[in-house]
């Protein structure tokens, strides 16, 4: 519900209320000519404007690396303690764009199936999201594609649209938006209901209806082989990727004392699924692309109900041979298309 | 278990058997004893096995749920893991995880004719469905072990085939790759798909479990198939490479399905369904 807005010069107020409320405030700002989210100290420093940041928010609740375990050898016995955080610190993500909050919502499913990862919860729990609404996406966006929305509320916990008079509605979605609200109330104005919000229009790229039927028909098909053809396999597209959640787990240890690591991986390299032996069930860019766009669009919707993409376009932007996941998927949805 | 489902318990090494040329067995035994007899599992399950300072490992547990107050696995050296565990010596620590994934289906089995056929190393995960049906034998019907080796030399588990052999009520067959055989081989010189087929294995209220190499698998199938055996009625495992055991890492899934969750064990029919991507 829209109750209140924010002038956009008193953003640095909210921040400071946030922070006088003990939340550690992450927000996008700009880092050797790069746009990352990091702690704030100076809300200045804080850059509402940029579409879309370089990685996403993913990293602060599944960080690239982070250490499940740490260990010590002694005269021949080991001790060993797990890293798993007591609490995690209360945060507040200010600033990142609907698509990289609705990640969060996809992730939560992957992460609670069965065995629940305690790491990933805990840093959820104590974050609380505010999205920003994008008001000028670019032709790399594609969220209303994958049933995502410029101004969608999935995985957030407050949601501000820019109007054109220098406000930001403010919608709560969740009891920790609310609290926001509370926390921020002396620097809010009540809404009118007659602003004008700025929220930018995504044309759909394709129909996702058409897409997972396809893939479901498809795993032998030549279509793999030859949007894969120019794939260098380096693996960016899952790094900036907000879903690519696939992890490797590694020691690493010296003679005193060493731990285990959890870090980021990517299908798309390939040793990802190489066997001791040698073997290697996906031994060519083609069966690895086909995995990194069935694992989104059919594999995660037959486990979890969901697509695992949420069209921020992250992955085409940074691809050195431009490759962009949405016409590779348009591509399959228009074969389906032109099939029936 | 802590609520953290990445730690491992700790173990420690009280035996080690050496099977074949870098190929050995390590008998586990929980250092706290508690958690050793609060300790489940059933035949099939898997664990990721850990050398601190080296990494984990995924094997299937080897030894059977019937002898309880230890865990076995069985590996051979061929990587950086691999090396480590063949590396240690008695008392010293593992890490272990699990149990992990689905099992075969023991209580289905009871009253049937039981085929176990293991081929090189995936003879561990069938040693351990052998054991846990000799411990369990009223339940079952005839049994009949097949094992396969490229080698006599390469043979796992070769003091535990000569107890089998030596068994009353256990039909024992054990063959080698042809060139494989030594002067003193007293089995089937052959591959095995072709001995299944000669020695005419029936299908009548059967079931199969069978684990080796994905291409031994393929061919045998093939031959238990002309021999009028469905496909429902074997079972094998996948071998896919795991990292977490958890169904997170994304490592080892076939098409929609997560090995280390929905599997390792499948049936044959499964894995006809299956992308062909393992």
């Amino acid at each position: 519900m829209t109750e209140f807005k924010l002038k956009e010069a008193r953003l640095g107020e909210l921040v400071n209320a946030l922070k006088g409320e003990g939340y550690r405030v992450v927000a996008p700002v700009e880092e050797e000519g790069a746009f990352v989210f990091k702690e704030v100290n100076d809300p200045g420093e804080i850059r509402l404007d940029v579409l879309r940041t370089a990685r996403s928010i993913k990293e602060l609740f599944f960080p690239r690396v982070e250490p499940t375990l740490s260990y010590e050898f002694e005269g021949g016995s080991v001790t060993c303690r797990s890293e798993i955080p007591e609490s995690a610190r209360k945060t507040a993500i200010i600033g990142c764009r609907p698509c990289d909050a609705a990640s969060l919502t996809m992730l939560d499913k992957l992460f609670d199936w069965d065995y629940r990862d305690e790491y990933w919860f805990k840093r959820r729990e104590a974050t609380t999201v505010i999205s920003v609404a994008c008001d000028a996406p670019d032709s790399y966006c594609f969220c209303t594609s994958v049933g995502g929305s410029p101004e969608g509320t999935m995985g957030s916990d407050l949601l501000m649209k820019k109007t054109s008079d220098g406000y930001y509605l403010l919608e709560a979605v969740t009891e920790k938006g609310r609290s926001v609200l509370e926390t921020a109330k002396d620097v809010l104005e009540p809404a009118t209901g007659d602003e004008e919000v700025q929220v930018g229009d995504v044309p759909r790229q394709f129909d996702l209806e058409h897409v997972k039927p396809w893939l479901d028909k498809n795993f032998e098909h030549d279509y793999w082989d030859e949007i894969s053809y120019k794939c260098l396999s380096c693996g960016v597209c899952a790094f900036v990727c907000p879903t690519c959640h696939c992890f490797d787990i590694q020691d690493e240890a010296d003679l005193e004392r060493g731990v285990r690591l959890k870090s980021w991986d990517s299908c798309c390299l390939p040793i990802f699924t190489l066997h001791a032996s040698g073997h290697n069930p996906r031994a060519t860019r083609g069966a690895r692309y086909r995995q990194r766009v069935m694992h989104k669009f059919a594999y995660y919707v037959d486990k979890f109900g969901m697509t695992a993409c949420v069209g921020c376009g992250r992955c085409s932007v940074s691809c050195p041979i431009d490759m962009n996941i949405c016409t590779v998927v348009a591509g399959a949805a228009g074969q389906a298309e032109a099939s029936t | 278990m802590s609520a953290d489902i990445y730690e491992p318990y700790f173990m420690r090494v009280e035996e080690i058997t050496d099977e074949a040329p870098d190929i050995r067995t390590l008998r586990l035994v929980f250092q706290d004893e508690a958690e050793g007899r609060k300790f489940d599992f059933r035949a099939g399950q898997f664990g990721l096995f850990s050398v601190f300072g080296e990494g984990e490992s995924t094997f299937c547990i080897a030894s059977p749920p019937t002898q309880k107050g230890y865990i076995e696995c069985s590996f051979q050296k061929a990587g950086r893991v691999t090396r480590a565990l063949h590396d240690l010596e008695i008392g010293d620590t593992v890490g272990f995880r699990g149990p992990y994934g689905n099992w075969f289906p023991l209580d289905e089995m009871k009253g049937k004719n039981i085929i176990l056929i293991g081929m090189g190393i995936g003879l561990a995960p069938v040693r351990c469905v052998i054991w846990n049906c000799l411990d369990l034998r009223d339940d079952f019907r005839d049994i009949t072990i097949m094992v396969g080796s490229r080698e006599v030399g390469l043979l796992v588990y070769k003091r535990e085939i000569k107890q089998w052999e030596e068994m009353s009520g256990v039909k024992l067959v054990k063959t080698v790759d042809p060139g494989g055989e030594t002067p003193d081989w007293d089995g089937e010189v052959g591959f095995v798909p072709t001995v299944v087929e000669q020695i005419a294995l029936s299908p009548e209220n059967a079931v199969v479990v069978m684990c080796g190499p994905p291409i031994a698998i393929k061919f045998t199938l093939a031959a238990l198939d002309n021999l009028g055996f469905n496909a429902e009625q074997i079972y094998t495992t996948l071998e896919n490479k795991m990292k977490c055991g958890l169904g997170k890492c994304g490592r080892c899934n076939v098409g929609n399905v997560y090995v280390c969750k929905d599997g390792p064990v499948f049936t044959a029919a499964q894995l006809r369904s299956l992308p062909q991507e393992f």
